[in-house]
């Protein structure tokens, strides 16, 4: 008997196609299924935290809840411009607002879980009347009411939970990277159309106040001068740019207003710059 | 974003060496396969009983690790199925090598055939989950000496 090992052609065992196509035909599909299934998972999620009750919202809340503010001058004047800013947007009386003055230097506000608003010392210092305040307060409260700290919770934990899920399916450290970053971009505080939402609100507010929008326009020139130079495209920033936000009120005082005379700004109180630096 | 381009540059490093160390490797191998088909490696059990002689054990291992580029492939492919085709290259490299390295122990002895030929294939990631991603293929068999 003869025994041999024959030449036996390249390519029985082994695939043809370059790896490189492989690569990235498995890349595009497999990003693909995750983004449309985050961004599914997204919709439904924020369509269905509406439906959580506020007093949940407040439970969740309480927990993460910085501190209690002590009674100050500026914490009472707060107060009294959020009661007659939930009134004229009608909150329901089971949606209270506990406003928060925060001593420092953040030019900042903003509106959590459980309807608190906290507002930055930063801020305040830079506003020229009281219709700028009220506006930014009106836009927090208005966060509020239409439930978007909770939506955003809501569509952030479900993204979470099914990135972890795929992440944990695979259990490997680069894939991990990737949806990391994935997470990141898709559960940013506030969609762009939440925002627009609330300043539609807060306009109404001011129009219902004071007969004005003007607060509103000089809001938005302080925020543009303290963002400075820097400017980020839109698709970056989850706030719609400031030139775009003045438009739209310029577009609303059209709208709902006949003649641009006569118009007076409500100032703010005369002690105000004093009451900045209390805080006990 | 720092970490997607850590990504991209360890994706790149390992397709580069990978590619070019699987293209080395295969030319080396075939370059041996063809030094060595004088010796047949024979899956049978029953070596012709008359004229053999000196049978002895003979066995060549050899252990590959994947690259990350190749790991990255894979680890997609475990999402949706189909052909794994990176480890396919891998497993048939390591099997020729382990045979061609079994086989040159056989040309040491002047062996003239070897039978029984059997292969045995283990991962070595032991405690370390999807981390190291490395195979072994062991080939061993009974060299024999065919009388003249």
């Amino acid at each position: 008997m003869k025994y041999s090992n024959p030449l036996i052609p390249e390519g029985i065992n082994t695939s043809k196609q370059h790896p490189l196509k492989e690569f990235f035909i498995l890349t595009a599909g497999v990003l693909g299924l995750i983004v449309t299934a985050v961004l599914l998972l997204g919709f439904f999620a924020d369509k269905l935290a509406h439906h959580i009750p506020f007093e949940v919202e407040q439970k969740i809340a309480s927990e993460a809840l910085l501190q209690t503010s002590n009674p100050s001058p500026m914490q009472n004047y707060l107060e009294s411009l959020t009661r007659q800013i939930a009134a004229v947007q009608q909150l329901p009386d089971k949606m209270p607002i506990t406003v928060h003055y925060i001593d420092s230097e953040t030019i900042n506000a903003f509106a959590t879980l459980g309807g608190h608003v906290y507002m930055f010392r930063g801020l305040l210092e830079k506003l020229p009347n009281e219709n700028a305040l009220t506006m930014v307060l009106a836009h927090e409260i208005a966060h509020i009411k239409h439930r978007h700290p909770i939506r955003s919770l809501g569509r952030g934990i479900v993204i979470g939970l099914a990135l972890s899920m795929v992440s944990g399916s695979i259990g490997d450290m680069m894939s991990n990277q990737i949806i990391s970053n994935t997470e990141t971009i898709t559960s940013l505080s506030y969609s762009r159309e939440q925002e627009r939402v609330s300043d539609k609100t807060a306009l109404d507010t001011l129009m219902a106040l004071y007969g004005n929008v003007l607060g509103a326009e000089q809001l938005f020139k302080v925020l543009q001068e303290s963002e400075g130079t820097m400017e980020l495209p839109e698709f970056l920033s989850t706030h719609p740019l400031s030139d775009q936000r003045i438009n739209a009120i310029h577009k609303f005082a059209r709208e709902s207003f006949s003649t641009d005379a006569e118009q007076q700004a409500k100032p703010l109180p005369s002690d105000f710059s004093t009451w900045l630096r209390i805080t006990e | 974003m720092i970490d997607l381009i850590i990504l991209l540059m360890l994706l790149a490093i390992g397709y580069g060496f990978g590619s070019y160390a699987e293209s080395r490797h295969y030319k080396s191998i075939i370059t041996r396969e063809n030094d060595l088909r004088h010796i047949p490696a024979i899956t049978s059990r029953f070596p012709p009983q008359n004229n053999s002689s000196d049978a002895t054990l003979v066995s060549g291992s050899v252990v590959i690790s994947v690259d990350y580029f190749k790991r990255f492939i894979a680890t997609l492919r475990n999402l949706v199925g189909g052909r794994v085709t990176a480890y396919e290259s891998l497993l048939d490299r390591a099997r020729r090598e382990a045979i061609l390295r079994m086989k040159n122990e056989a040309a040491q002895l002047n062996s003239d055939i070897i039978f029984n030929v059997k292969l045995e294939t283990s991962s070595i990631h032991k405690g370390k989950g999807n981390r190291i991603g490395s195979v072994e293929v062991i080939a061993y068999g009974t060299a024999l000496k065919t009388s003249k």
